[in-house]
């Protein structure tokens, strides 16, 4: 452990318990009420047309036919919306992005944009009256592929950013003397690697409620894992001020990152209510959540490396090309993100990166889960096999000597105070008995002969908040009532993870409550305080660490208050359980609720405390170990099983922090294997929007998940150490499939998915 | 969801006259597994369904050592999934049945739905095919039998004609000297539509193969057989090469298209593989 500040140890009561999730129950007995199930009097219905054409201008729009029918309360076109041209990523403070959206255009980017909207007193009619209107397009030359999006006059998809197709700048990072490095190298490898287009597919499909009221306010319900940057960007583009628009969001079924973007239809729906002044909702079918939600950008990574004869990287040379789709996005924070992981990893001082994201005719790809560094480390990790399978090396040897350690400087450019990349590697090594795993019998079992078995090992880093991209900013109120119990108030959005559990667990630990005694409030932009939304595995880092810095300050008052009724010093009492005593003499003491509440002559107490955090970043670190069973007739991959040993620092609850890392490798298994968003790459038509043929793996095809988290690497910035969990696993499992397979057929892919077709040919062409 | 008409048939002459009667885009509404999804989805215009859920006599699953197994239009996949017997007799059945959908839809859905939306790639159809099944039609003025390998005529499509309604399915009875097996392909092991389905039947007599039926799935515009590969098949001892030249036969028998889902190529391998494998797990019963 390197520790650079002593962080607190206690023996704690509540964090690192699994105590029983507070929206568990409302959840299993379907209680629970989620965006869609908001249902207001006299509410509309809202549909999107979506243009089936990839780039064109609009001619014109004719909506005559679709007013006139039955039912149809309101038709939105580019002609009779707001023009403001606005970001999509609603993250003002990131200088990088482009202002590249209107609401409706006379011009479409992608198959599948909006062109106009309706209202309709039922969803039916609604989407009936979609093909009432008639639209003329002067079709656009399109193109579909970064490599062809980025030649010199290739069709320019916008007017606005640096020209050329470009989102940003390209953006280039140098380190020591790229050339020198090579010089000195005894072997150089080279590969290009590419990334498909996986697609989040939450289970609840995006959804809101708009509802004016008679002062001109908007209420807007909305499932956003960034309901301040939904309501700053609403209140911005309608003109309104804060006072007059209040977002809501209870309970997610998920985002992964892709709902921290503002909508299309969230504009159209505010819009709609504000023109027929009645509520109106609008709900993605599954189609929609593909062809107008977000994807992973798809990437092509141009990677050479220098190696030394005894291991030792010298120089790192790395272009990467990211496809933005039609719009910015998150395009420049995933190209800045994914660009500056690559200095890391594996320790190497001569370094050349330039990153690229392009504009393209298609759906827009936007945050996802493991935000540009699942494309980066991926390349990253299996030209590490490759070096050592060409020093005829175990790689997990090459890795331990390589990966990054102590003293090292992050890709944030600041030191990492809590280093575990080493210790999670050694670990599983010893715990697998890896060198005898790698000198195993390797005949093909005489039953099943087509089966070869391979292992792999991936490895990942990934930092809690967006720093230095974005200076973040974590808030929490905490109330004591008089009955001793305790309210916390956060903006964090509760996407299913278990961050609202994890918050309390804090707030009762630092405070010296019980944790069934902590309420938590959340999701309402008019009560909560402002928060920067939940992403970059930041929650319980961030604002964990503001709820711990607001309980402290309530229980230093609740404390007073107790000493005044004791009549005892503060300094001579202690407060657990609920319950604060004499530390000299236990049995002089009182519950909370006794120094809370009034007494002869004393009003209740009123205690409540802010705690505002502003960090820079902690790193959380991942080895996982995978098996594979590749099938040499039909080409089938199976995981058999991983064994993922991650470091997160002080974990807060044990279940959920295993649950986010059992459902990162189920994710990242579709990624490498299964799961790849399809665009025709003649017409830009989506040629899987769904999810019969988007294939995510379900339960049967789990492998065995031995989960270890170690707690080994603690970081000072979190609440007692604590770092986070939501992306890494997801980063780690690509490269150490990608490498099983290696090791079981012998043979090298640089892309994923990896397909079935994809291993037929390989292996073809290596007997061949 | 587009809107739809919805009318309850309570016997089948009600049906077949609803069926007639309510024009074009009107279609039976049974376990409503496909038929809803292909609304939903827009991938179906309907205007009309004919519910015959309440239709009494359609729900019987009957076995008897001659006539074989028949069951009614109404019989869910689930239900004979469960059956003990079609585990024992029928494991090609067995196989299908336990991969098609999800456990929640295999309660609803119907067999003779699945056989009915006549898909390509739907699992039911190959092994029932090779076992040489039949199918039972009804019609206001006439019911007819009709082999189910010349039930279909594209994806799709079938011969039943306008106001015919399929009240059951029979399958032979399985002999002792009977191997049967379905093989499915997918990316992967649960709620999935094959790549490709392959399934084998055979008789064994003196150890030499009798009889031998092979069906392909999702590789052509209907389920299909691959004779050829039959015919090297029949009298041989199944030996392990004239299996594979066989299976190379079947490849050159099968008609697939490339898509989303595979290439045409791809599907073509499977059905070299999956024959060979499939005639190896059939063979198991007599091990």
């Amino acid at each position: 452990m390197n520790m650079t500040t002593p962080i607190e140890q206690r023996d704690f009561k509540i964090v690192g318990k699994s105590v029983r999730r507070d929206d568990v129950l409302e959840k299993v007995t379907g209680e629970a009420e989620y965006t869609g199930d908001v249902k207001l009097s006299g509410m509309l219905h809202g549909k999107i047309k979506r243009a089936a054409i990839a780039h064109a201008r609009i001619k014109s729009i004719d909506v005559s036919k679709a007013l006139a029918y039955p039912g149809v309360k309101a038709v939105l076109t580019h002609e009779n919306v707001p023009r403001v041209l606005h970001y999509g990523s609603p993250h003002p403070r990131s200088a990088s992005c482009t202002k590249d959206q209107y609401i409706l255009d006379d011009k479409v980017r992608f198959w599948g944009e909006g062109v106009a909207a309706v209202a309709a007193i039922s969803e039916e009619i609604a989407d009936e009256a979609l093909d009432l209107i008639e639209v003329e397009y002067e079709p656009l030359p399109a193109v579909f592929e970064p490599e062809d999006a980025a030649q010199p006059g290739a069709p320019l998809i916008h007017d606005v950013g640096p020209g050329g197709n470009l989102v940003l700048d390209p953006v280039r990072i140098n380190r020591g003397d790229v050339d020198a490095g090579f010089a000195q190298a005894d072997f150089v490898l080279e590969g290009v690697f590419s990334g498909g287009r996986p697609h989040p597919a939450y289970m609840e499909p995006n959804v809101c409620i708009a509802d004016w009221d008679g002062s001109n306010k908007l209420t807007f319900w909305t499932s956003t894992q960034t309901s301040f940057m939904v309501r700053g960007i609403l209140a911005e583009v309608l003109g309104l001020p804060l006072t007059k628009v209040r977002v809501l969001v209870d309970h997610m079924g998920g985002g992964f990152g892709a709902k921290q973007d503002l909508f299309q239809h969230e504009f159209l729906c505010a819009l709609l209510a504000k023109q027929t002044r009645r509520p109106v909702k609008m709900e993605f079918s599954r189609h929609e959540t593909f062809v107008a939600g977000r994807s992973r950008h798809p990437c092509k990574i141009w990677l050479k490396q220098g190696f030394k004869n005894d291991g030792t990287l010298v120089a790192r040379d790395m272009k990467l090309a990211y496809d933005s789709g039609a719009y910015g996005s998150h395009g420049p924070g995933v190209t800045i993100v994914g660009t500056t992981a690559a200095t890391s990893l594996y320790r190497c001082e001569n370094v050349r990166l330039e990153g690229r994201c392009v504009y393209t005719n298609t759906p827009i790809n936007g945050a996802f889960r493991g935000y540009g560094v699942v494309q980066s480390y991926y390349a990253l990790d299996i030209q590490m096999d490759e070096a050592a399978e060409r020093l005829g090396m175990d790689p997990a040897e090459l890795k331990l000597k390589n990966v990054v350690r102590a003293g090292d400087i992050a890709p944030s450019g600041h030191p990492i105070l809590g280093h575990g990349l080493e210790i999670c590697l050694q670990h599983g090594i010893d715990v697998l008995d890896w060198k005898k795993l790698r000198n195993r019998d390797r005949t093909p079992d005489p039953k099943r002969p087509h089966i070869r078995t391979g292992w792999g090992i991936g490895c990942e880093m990934h930092g809690s908040s967006a720093y230095p991209g974005i200076k973040e900013q974590g808030n929490a109120t905490v109330k004591v009532n008089e009955d001793g119990t305790v309210t916390l108030l956060t903006g964090a959005a509760g996407l299913g993870t278990g961050a609202h559990t994890a918050l309390a667990q804090i707030v009762a630990e630092e405070l010296g409550v019980r944790f069934e005694d902590v309420g938590t409030i959340h999701g309402d932009t008019d009560v909560v305080p402002w928060d920067i939304g939940a992403f970059a595995s930041h929650t319980t880092y961030l604002v964990g660490t503001a709820a711990k810095m607001a309980a402290g300050k309530v229980r230093t008052a609740v404390l007073e208050r107790a000493a005044m009724k004791l009549q005892v010093s503060p300094a001579e009492i202690d407060l657990s359980e609920g319950k604060v005593f004499v530390i000299t003499d236990p049995g002089r003491c009182m519950t909370v609720a006794q120094a809370m509440g009034p007494s002869r002559g004393i009003p209740a107490a009123n205690i409540v405390a802010n705690g505002t955090y502003e960090p820079t970043k902690s790193y959380s670190f991942a080895a996982h170990f995978a098996e594979v069973h590749v099938d040499t007739e039909t080409g089938i991959v199976e995981v058999k099983r991983v064994i993922p040993v991650h470091d997160v620092g002080r974990v807060i609850h044990p279940i959920a922090a295993q649950g986010q890392i059992e459902g990162g490798i189920q994710q990242g298994i579709g990624h490498t294997l299964t799961e790849d968003y399809v665009i025709d790459k003649k017409t830009g038509r989506s040629l899987n929007a769904g999810l019969v043929d988007y294939k995510m793996p379900l339960s049967m095809d789990m492998p065995d998940i031995e989960t270890i988290i170690l707690e080994a690497a603690p970081d000072p910035g979190g609440p007692w150490g604590a770092k986070g969990v939501g992306e890494d696993p997801i980063i780690a499992i690509g490269p150490a499939i990608a490498n099983a397979i290696h090791d079981a057929i012998g043979v090298r892919f640089r892309h994923y998915p990896i397909t079935p077709e994809d291993v037929l040919k390989a292996l073809r062409e290596k007997a061949a | 969801m587009r809107r739809f008409e919805y009318h309850r048939a309570d016997t089948l002459e009600q049906a077949s006259r609803l069926l007639t009667d309510l024009g074009e885009d009107t279609f039976v509404f049974n376990g409503g597994t496909d038929l809803l999804v292909e609304i939903r989805e827009r991938l179906r215009r309907v205007r009309n369904v004919v519910d015959i859920k309440q239709i009494p006599g359609l729900s019987d699953i009957i076995y008897d050592e001659t006539r074989g197994l028949t069951f009614g239009a109404l019989v869910t996949v689930g239900r004979l999934e469960r059956l003990a017997l079609v585990r024992q007799r029928y494991p090609n059945l067995y196989a299908a049945f336990a991969s098609l959908g999800s456990i929640q839809v295999r309660n609803r859905a119907t067999v003779a739905g699945n056989v009915c939306r006549a898909s390509p790639s739907a699992d039911t159809i190959p092994p029932l095919i090779a076992d040489g099944a039949f199918i039972h039609i009804y019609s206001r003025t006439n019911r007819r039998v009709v082999p189910l390998a010349e039930f279909f005529t594209g994806p799709g499509k079938t011969v039943l004609a306008k106001g015919e309604i399929v009240t059951g399915i029979t399958v032979p009875p399985a002999g002792d000297n009977s191997g049967k097996a379905y093989l499915k392909h997918g990316r992967r092991k649960a709620m999935e539509l094959s790549t490709v389905g392959v399934a084998v039947s055979l008789t064994m007599e003196g150890g030499l193969c009798d009889d031998i039926r092979i069906t392909l799935g999702a590789v052509g515009a209907t389920v299909l057989r691959a004779p050829q590969a039959e015919a090297m098949l029949r009298g041989t001892s199944l030996d392990a090469a004239t299996v594979k030249n066989a299976a190379n036969k079947a490849m050159e028998e099968c008609t697939p298209i490339s898509n989303v889902r595979a290439s045409a190529d791809y599907r073509r391998d499977m059905v070299g593989v999956l024959t060979g494998r499939a005639i190896k797990q059939a063979l198991e019963a007599f091990a």
